[in-house]
């Protein structure tokens, strides 16, 4: 049995060694790319159950990121619902039999990090410009900036620690015993593993939100409302 | 356990463009397609605010007629009511005109009527009065009476001229003289020959006897009369009674 930790390396392209993982995660692509284009081909004002069923996921992401956040979800939905559709489909790839999900290996959850990490430098930017991004770092007070620097770090990650750990382990686990203990055996566990999968999903999804919106709100320059003189 | 940097950037590179391509064919259109129908339904709630509130404008706009036909019913019930007391009035004063009128006609035709009866009454009372003034008188029917009525005759006869005398027994008919009673002989001889001595001469005389005379003594030819009885008289009075009246 092959480390889970280890990579499958199928061919190279100069410098860039295309792992399986990455062969995996063009399929999915490929996969999600295709039956989105194929699903929303006939929109219509009288929604099919198909439409109805995509609306219903739109309208329920926009819900989440509303209710998490309590900002508008237009900026974020593209981002953040396909975070979440990758992982997930990632996550859930491992059911296919040979196949090791995308996520289970240390680049692709890294690199999940690191667009959330740019992210969140991106859309504080955008909501209050260099400056006010900076001045996250500031707040409560100055003290804080090598507090908040570390943090910003940290907790991307922990977010990609964590994902790997959970999708790693699950493989490694279902590996294990499917080498211990035969073919059906697995099948729990394997199932167990889809809704971590899930879970894992939309916890990255929702802390990828999080924190995004802390450095929007954290960035955004607060205005004074004048206090309204009570007419006697 | 290393970490290859290519394959974390490439795979970053693979979730950017995934995000990108998701966001051009999933997100954007479903998110799209929502948006439609949330603004159809918000134009259609838009146009069915715009009916409603057309409808409503509408149903003032009945209610403000509704009130108009009202009020323009009570001015024509105000204006028949009018006409009609105006028409009453006239109607009741050309009733009363009438009324009048034929009150008026009727008093007229009381009076004349009145009159008539009164008239008939007294034309009927005297009639009565003469009757019984007749009966009563013929109770009087005496000799004395009798030879009274004679005297008066033979001086009426006397009374004429002398031309009329001779005419009077020139005349080829009989002298009729009428009493009321059947006279004896000899009071029927004393008649004739006292009329005789006053026409001096000799005509037919002719007894003839008439109860209706009550009494007294007449002269009749076939061309002259001599009323001399209590009949004649009463037939004078009631005349002049008549004409009176």
């Amino acid at each position: 049995m092959n480390s889970p930790l280890d990579s499958t390396v199928l061919f190279q392209i100069g410098p860039v060694s295309i792992t399986q993982a990455i062969v995996t995660t063009w399929a999915i692509m490929a996969i999600l790319v295709i039956g989105a284009f194929a699903l929303t081909r006939r929109l219509d004002l009288r929604p099919t159950r198909r439409q109805a069923a995509l609306e219903l996921m739109v309208a329920t992401l926009d819900t989440q990121i509303t209710e998490t956040t309590g900002a508008v979800p237009t900026p974020y939905r593209g981002f953040i619902g396909t975070l979440f559709l990758f992982i997930l489909v990632a996550n859930w790839s491992s059911l296919v039999p040979g196949l090791d999900p995308p996520t289970a290996q240390l680049e692709t959850d890294a690199a999940l990090a690191v667009l959330v990490f740019m992210s969140v430098i991106w859309f504080g930017i955008r909501a209050g410009g260099v400056g006010g991004w900076l001045k996250t770092f500031a707040a409560p007070n100055p003290v804080m900036i090598p507090l908040n620097i570390l943090q910003n770090l940290t907790r991307v990650f922990s977010m990609f620690v964590r994902l790997f750990g959970n999708v790693m382990s699950g493989v490694f686990v279902i590996g294990i015993v499917a080498s211990l203990a035969g073919l059906l055996v697995p099948i729990p566990l394997m199932a167990l593993d889809l809704l971590t999968g899930l879970v894992q999903a939309y916890i990255f999804a929702v802390l990828a939100m999080v924190f995004i919106t802390s450095a929007v709100e954290d960035g955004t320059p607060k205005t004074d409302l004048p206090l309204k003189k009570k007419e006697s | 356990m290393t970490l290859d940097w290519w394959g974390l950037g490439l795979q970053a590179i693979n979730v950017l463009i995934l995000v990108w391509l998701l966001s051009r064919v999933f997100w954007r259109p479903v998110a799209g397609a929502i948006t439609r129908r949330q603004q159809a339904a918000q134009a259609m709630l838009d146009e069915g605010k715009t009916a409603q509130a057309k409808a409503d404008a509408a149903l003032a706009e009945v209610a403000e007629a509704r009130a108009g036909i009202a009020s323009e019913r009570d001015a024509i019930l105000v204006e028949a009511k009018a006409a009609a007391d105006t028409v009453a009035k006239a109607t009741l004063k050309d009733a009363q005109t009438k009324a009048d009128s034929l009150i008026a006609a009727a008093r007229t035709a009381i009076d004349r009527d009145r009159n008539t009866a009164r008239k008939e009454n007294a034309k009927r009372a005297t009639e009565l009065s003469v009757e019984i003034a007749a009966r009563l008188l013929g109770r009087f029917n005496t000799p004395a009476v009798q030879a009274t009525f004679l005297a008066q005759l033979v001086e009426a006869i006397s009374g004429l001229s002398a031309s009329d005398r001779v005419a009077l027994i020139a005349s080829a008919d009989d002298i009729e003289i009428i009493t009321a009673t059947n006279p004896e002989d000899s009071e029927r001889a004393k008649i004739e020959r006292a009329v005789k001595d006053a026409l001096d001469g000799t005509p037919n005389v002719r007894l003839v006897t008439d109860p209706s005379l009550i009494a007294g003594l007449e002269l009749h030819s076939g061309h002259f009369v001599l009323h001399n009885s209590w009949r004649a008289d009463l037939e004078t009075i009631l005349k002049e009674v008549e004409n009176a009246a």
